[in-house]
């Protein structure tokens, strides 16, 4: 299709006039996205209770904040259209007066721009995830079975021969690989604040792991439908000082069930 | 004098010869189907034999609810008339002229509404009128879920109840969202955009419109045997489990799958043969290219929603074991079966929606779309890397933590031809001359509503970032940016655009200014609250929250109220222009696209001298 007009990106044209107001409307709106964006998301998550879920804080503000270019140059020339010629009445106004139907080097800046864009999201997803997945192998790691049915978890611990508890107990600073498995429908492993979450499978076990670093009480949920009291399918978990859930593990009595680690320690 | 015999032709004094065709319409189709419905169930209930022992829960009585259901189904279609055609076929014989004029619904009111009726533009008054009906029904069941939620203890509707509202909503839903496009406007002004008298295959074209209406009912149903407690996604084992209302989702996605494949199979042939002469590829409206996308999407998606159905069905009737771990069968099974439909489906209401957007454009700036090529390619991109992204939605789920790098690059990929889009729509508008108009405004809402939700997609898309939010009201709020801050907003427009050519009248301005605003300012409101709540750790799909949640779920109920009262202002603009508004001229907007050439009201086969096209339909603006 040829192009009917003049390009418009000739000569000195960054110092046309509305060149110069759109791009100081973009660096504003680029402020303005990325610092709202941030703030208001990362307020709502509130305090991290682990390195995963700190990760996954920052992972939210690098996409913000990389988003918000982009996100501000399209609003940008909106509001530039905006504030420009407007008109109101049953009739059409007056063609504009170009017919510009393309231009090469726009649309290659914004297809090589927005494929850089996806690149990096991808690196630092990766980067991300690799942290994520090496945690999985962590040899000092303690292992916990958890079992979900509806609608209530239920926890193994390692070392107790047989210490089963609805409310989960961790020791701080320690790397905890969880086993997730279901006994009758999908369930989902949720960790709020710790920031992991895997789903709980009838008949498979499935792996995450996470380091709490911080003592309280946080809470765990259903994340998956599973069935009539869904909503209440939720727990705390306790993470405490390391002597602390020793001492609250040896108190518990011995329910004589193996945990299902060491059973396959033993095969 | 001449011994010739004169070929007689039908006047309009005549009778036409109309065999049966002439008394079937959409009561005998109720009552067909119904009285099929009441016969295979009283017969199943004395035929079926007791289950033995060792079969699992409920098989004798799924049994009889699914087979009264395909009763009902047959009744209902052989009501209609969907049989008559092919069974004269099978005779030897075929439709009379007269009959097939009859079918075309010449001179007969609006009686043809309620019938097998063939052609495209009744059909696309039927999908209009019915896309209106279940975004009613559909809105209904949103309201009732904000109620349940107005306190963080819920409790006024039961549980059960209230998951089958929530599971209802979501999948009436998608199917509203899934037609609302491409059945009013894809089948009523496509054709006539294409320079076409009607559709490839017109009986398909009905077909494909009563066979959702064949599909409603079973839904209906199942709500009074248990309900579909599932939400709309019905993930097995819990779908196994559900109670018998179950079986109506079954068979109302199995009927819907096949309308979708009709209507995908009717609407790519017409646009592929049809098109007037001159009509090349680069000379095609992008409207029409979102619409091809759109179907043609949906026709690999479908038949795999339709097979996971029909194996959800025999697992639950037959004692087949699928998805049923115990016994060597997977959920993930039913997962990667319904993602693999479920997330082309995405696209398939997105992109007509942004297609009419962007089809619109040029006319509301007077100036030529910005790069068509750019367009093309960016659905194109869409769709092809729309069928490689199913599995994000199961990163979490374990199935196969090696293969969510790779699926993450997929998803993350996609954005680059949706990008494309935007630039699209930023480029037509760049330098255009407004013409302030709800679909002017419509782009600009579309811009900020499917930016948020692009940018919220990029979040879900990473593994890491998506261990936090999957399944979370983040989730929930981000499909809604997409799909109906997107997706629906391109669908009001396109009503507001089309609804001159559709019903001869203007649609009440004042009405529909106040409608876009209250809708808009709501769905921001009510889906930003529903973020926080995301953010916070709020999960989906629950009846109670902690209290924690109080704030962001009132926001977000205000939010959906705001929403109800703006449709409700569009739906009383609609009947109230549609019967008494100010009469349309034939091209209101001065657009240069083929369906502003016809009169109105539109007249059968549209067209009386095919058209001939000899450039494309942005010739906007001022050349210098």
């Amino acid at each position: 299709m040829p192009d009917t007009n003049t390009p418009y990106f000739t000569g000195q044209w960054w110092k046309r006039k509305d060149v110069k107001r759109h791009a100081v409307l973009w660096v504003i709106l680029t402020a303005f996205i990325g610092y709202v964006g941030t703030e208001v998301q990362v307020r709502a998550m509130g305090a991290p209770a682990s390195e995963t879920m700190e990760n996954v804080i920052n992972l939210m503000r690098i996409f913000t904040w990389a988003a918000s270019p982009v996100a501000a140059f399209a609003a940008a020339i909106a509001i530039g259209a905006l504030m420009g010629k407007r008109h109101y009445g049953d009739n059409p106004p007056p063609e504009s007066e170009h017919a510009i139907r393309n231009s090469p080097r726009a649309i290659a800046l914004w297809i090589v721009v927005s494929a850089l864009m996806c690149l990096f999201a991808l690196v630092v997803g990766l980067i991300a995830l690799q942290k994520d997945d090496a945690r999985l192998l962590d040899a000092k790691a303690i292992h916990i079975n958890v079992v979900g049915q509806q609608w209530a978890w239920n926890y193994d611990y390692p070392g107790s021969a047989g210490v089963r508890s609805e409310v989960l107990h961790l020791p701080v600073d320690q790397p905890v690989v969880f086993h997730v498995t279901s006994k009758d429908v999908k369930h989902s492993f949720w960790l709020v604040q710790l920031g992991v979450k895997i789903d709980a499978n009838p008949g498979q076990f499935t792996e995450t792991s996470v380091t709490p670093n911080k003592i309280g009480t946080f809470d765990i949920r259903c994340a998956e439908l599973c069935g009539l009291l869904h909503a209440y399918m939720q727990n705390k978990v306790i993470v405490e000082s390391k002597a602390d859930y020793e001492a609250w593990l040896a108190s518990q009595p011995d329910t004589g069930k193996t945990t299902w680690v060491e059973e396959k320690a033993a095969a | 004098m001449t011994t010739m015999m004169e070929r007689p032709t039908p006047t309009s004094g005549d009778a036409p010869k109309v065999g049966i065709i002439r008394h079937l319409n959409v009561f005998t189709a109720f009552a067909v189907g119904a009285l099929t419905a009441i016969i295979v169930w009283r017969l199943s209930l004395a035929l079926l034999p007791a289950d033995s022992e060792s079969a699992p829960l409920f098989t004798r009585e799924d049994k009889i609810t699914l087979l009264s259901m395909i009763g009902w189904f047959v009744g209902f279609m052989t009501g209609i008339g969907a049989l008559v055609a092919p069974f004269r076929w099978v005779m030897g014989k075929d439709l009379s002229h007269d009959e097939n004029m009859f079918l075309a619904g010449k001179d007969m009111g609006t009686k043809r509404y309620f019938r097998y009726t063939t052609d495209h533009k009744v059909v696309g008054i039927q999908y209009l009128v019915i896309t209106m009906v279940i975004f009613g029904i559909g809105g209904i069941l949103a309201m009732l879920i904000r109620a349940n939620l107005g306190t963080p203890e819920g409790g006024w509707i039961h549980p059960q109840a209230y998951n089958s509202i929530v599971g209802t909503h979501g999948i009436i839903m998608i199917v509203g969202t899934i037609i609302m496009v491409t059945g009013p406007f894809g089948n009523y002004i496509m054709p006539i955009m294409i320079g076409a008298r009607d559709m490839a295959f017109p009986r398909l074209n009905a077909l494909s419109f009563w066979l959702i209406v064949a599909a409603a009912i079973p839904l209906i149903w199942g709500q009074f045997i248990g309900g579909i407690s599932t939400g709309w996604s019905a993930y097995n084992p819990l779908a196994g489990q559900a109670p018998l209302g179950m079986n109506g989702y079954i068979m109302f996605i199995c009927i819907f799958a096949l309308s979708t494949m009709v209507a995908g199979a009717n609407i790519t042939t017409t646009v592929v043969r049809m098109r007037a002469k001159g009509m090349t590829w680069n000379r095609t409206p992008i409207f029409i290219y979102g619409v091809v996308a759109s179907v043609a999407l949906a026709l690999p998606a479908f038949p795999v929603f339709f097979l996971s159905q029909v194996m959800s069905g025999m697992d639950r009737a037959l004692g087949t074991s699928f998805y049923d771990t115990a016994r060597g069968g997977s959920g993930w099974l039913y997962e990667n079966l319904f993602w693999i439909m479920g997330h082309p489906e995405v696209y398939v209401i997105l992109i007509p929606a942004v297609a009419a957007l962007m089809e619109m454009a040029p006319v509301f700036t007077r100036r030529p779309l910005f790069s068509f090529n750019v367009a093309v390619m960016g659905i194109a991109g869409i769709c092809g890397l729309s069928v490689l992204v199913w599995a994000h939605h199961m990163y979490i789920s374990g199935w196969a933590p090696l293969l969510n790098a790779p699926f993450m690059l997929t998803t993350e990929l996609i954005s680059i031809p949706t990008g494309m889009l935007f630039l699209v729509l930023i480029g037509t508008l760049w330098r255009g001359r407004l013409w302030m108009t709800v679909p002017t405004m419509s782009i600009f809402a579309l811009l900020w509503n499917f930016m948020i939700g692009g940018v919220t997609g990029i979040y879900l898309s990473d593994v890491p970032a998506d261990a936090f939010l999957h399944g979370s009201m983040y989730v929930t709020a981000h499909f809604h940016y997409t799909l109906m801050g997107a997706g629906l907003t391109g669908a009001l427009a396109a009503l507001v655009y089309w609804f001159p050519k559709m019903t001869g009248r203007m649609l009440d301005k004042k009405l529909s200014w106040i409608s876009f605003w209250l809708v808009q300012i709501g769905f921001n409101v009510a889906f930003i609250g529903m973020f926080l709540v995301g953010l916070q750790g709020q999960p989906r799909r629950v009846e109670a929250y902690a209290a924690i949640f109080n704030k962001g779920n009132l926001v977000t109920s205000i939010g959906a109220a705001t929403i109800m009262t703006g449709m409700l202002v569009l739906l009383a603009a609609v009947i109230g222009s549609w019967r008494s508004g100010v009469k349309a001229p034939m091209n209101p907007w001065q657009a240069k696209s083929l369906e502003w050439t016809v009169p109105n009201p539109v007249p059968l086969e549209n067209f009386e001298t095919l058209p001939v096209v000899t450039e494309d339909v942005y010739g906007y603006g001022r050349k210098n």
